[in-house]
């Protein structure tokens, strides 16, 4: 079964809320299909919502890292939301620090910062 | 077999109980027997003799069952257990003294008392130990979880804004309960920033340094921010000294700084008002 994530566009922000635990075909398809989305958008920014995964493995986190990192390529900020404790500590212990990235406790949150980071 | 030791010892209840109340009051060290006042000394006396003798009447040898009754009840006395054991002890020799006098045990049948001695008074001193090993370890681990409880709390104090006070030495099981509590707190109390109090933590090492950065961090990534407060000039100087990198946090000297400085990350301020 392949299960692809839907990829909301709002005004010039991308919103993806990823319900349900990834594997790393789906999380791959993922990867490529926001690519697509962002060149085809020209979106400027992009929030990543993580607030129904509970848990998560160093393939993911990695392909989350990458995401980011294409993503600013492309020009596009993101903005992590949502992200459990249980998540965060094992990201800490994985030693993914994911150093830059915005994050924010939920949606709201996350476009206001997103927003506010835009406007500069 | 034993009927004999245990009919006598039935008849002369009393007399078994007061030379045992007078071997205790000669005991050293011990003052329960001395200062307590007498109608006080010979009711505890009564129930501790009764049940020494309870057990003996039932059967000849006692049940698991029994023991433990026993043991639970000399408990809920407050006795420390070496008081105890001492009084176990007094209690059998007065006991022995007793049926020689009365000339039920003598040379000839000495082995019986010995089986009475095995089968009666040594497992009720059994039982008390590991009666008072058990509540030890409940004490113990009731203690333990309510320091726990004590240990890291978040509190929130404004809205978005949460300050969690650490007093005491932090180790690595703290430290991941510190974590734990901070995240789960900020991701329930919404917090946009959290403020680490360290006022109270005696000594800021690599080690201590590594897991304060390791929940910084986390805290990071659950989408809030995290403040160092409370470095005292002495901690500032070992962090420094042994090189400890911590430009990535905020830091400030004082809680209220801190606070201060949360509140205009959050775009607020306090306002005197006229």
């Amino acid at each position: 079964m392949n299960m692809r994530i839907p990829i909301l566009k709002l005004y010039d922000t991308l919103i993806v809320s990823i319900q349900w635990e990834l594997d790393d075909r789906t999380a791959l398809q993922f990867q490529e299909d926001l690519m697509e989305k962002l060149h085809e958008t020209e979106a400027s920014g992009v929030l990543i919502d993580l607030t129904a995964i509970d848990f998560i493995d160093s393939f993911i986190a990695k392909v989350i890292g990458d995401v980011i990192q294409m993503s600013s390529l492309m020009g596009a900020k993101v903005v992590i939301t949502g992200i459990q404790p249980a998540v965060a500590i094992t990201l800490i212990e994985l030693g993914i620090r994911l150093e830059g990235v915005l994050t924010a406790l939920d949606l709201e949150n996350g476009l206001d910062k997103l927003h506010k980071e835009l406007e500069d | 077999m034993n009927n004999q030791i245990i009919k006598n010892l039935q008849k002369h209840k009393e007399e078994v109980m007061y030379a045992w109340i007078e071997e205790m009051k000669n005991e050293k060290g011990e003052k329960f027997f001395q200062y307590m006042p007498e109608h006080l000394v010979e009711k505890t006396s009564r129930e501790f003799t009764a049940l020494m003798l309870s057990n003996i009447e039932e059967g000849e040898d006692v049940s698991d069952e029994q023991s433990m009754e026993f043991a639970t009840k000399i408990v809920r006395f407050g006795w420390s257990i070496s008081f105890i054991n001492t009084a176990i002890d007094r209690f059998s020799k007065v006991v022995f003294k007793h049926l020689e006098r009365e000339g039920v045990v003598n040379g000839e049948n000495y082995s019986r008392f010995f089986e009475l001695h095995l089968n009666w008074i040594e497992p009720l001193r059994r039982s008390i130990i590991q009666s008072y090993s058990l509540e030890w370890e409940r004490t113990f681990n009731l203690q333990k979880i309510a320091l726990q409880e004590l240990s890291a709390s978040l509190i929130p104090v404004f809205e978005k804004i949460s300050v969690m006070p650490l007093v005491g030495t932090i180790d690595t099981e703290r430290a991941k309960l510190i974590m734990e509590n901070l995240l789960e707190g900020v991701v329930e109390q919404r917090a946009e920033v959290v403020l680490l109090d360290i006022t109270g933590v005696p000594v800021v090492d690599t080690m201590v340094a590594h897991h304060l950065i390791q929940a910084a961090d986390a805290v990071r990534l659950v989408g809030s921010k995290c403040l160092l407060v409370g470095i005292r000039p002495e901690i500032a100087q070992t962090i420094v000294t042994l090189g400890i990198d911590l430009t990535d946090f905020l830091t400030t000297s004082t809680l209220q700084k801190g606070m201060e400085k949360a509140l205009r990350l959050t775009n607020r301020e306090i306002k005197e008002v006229e």
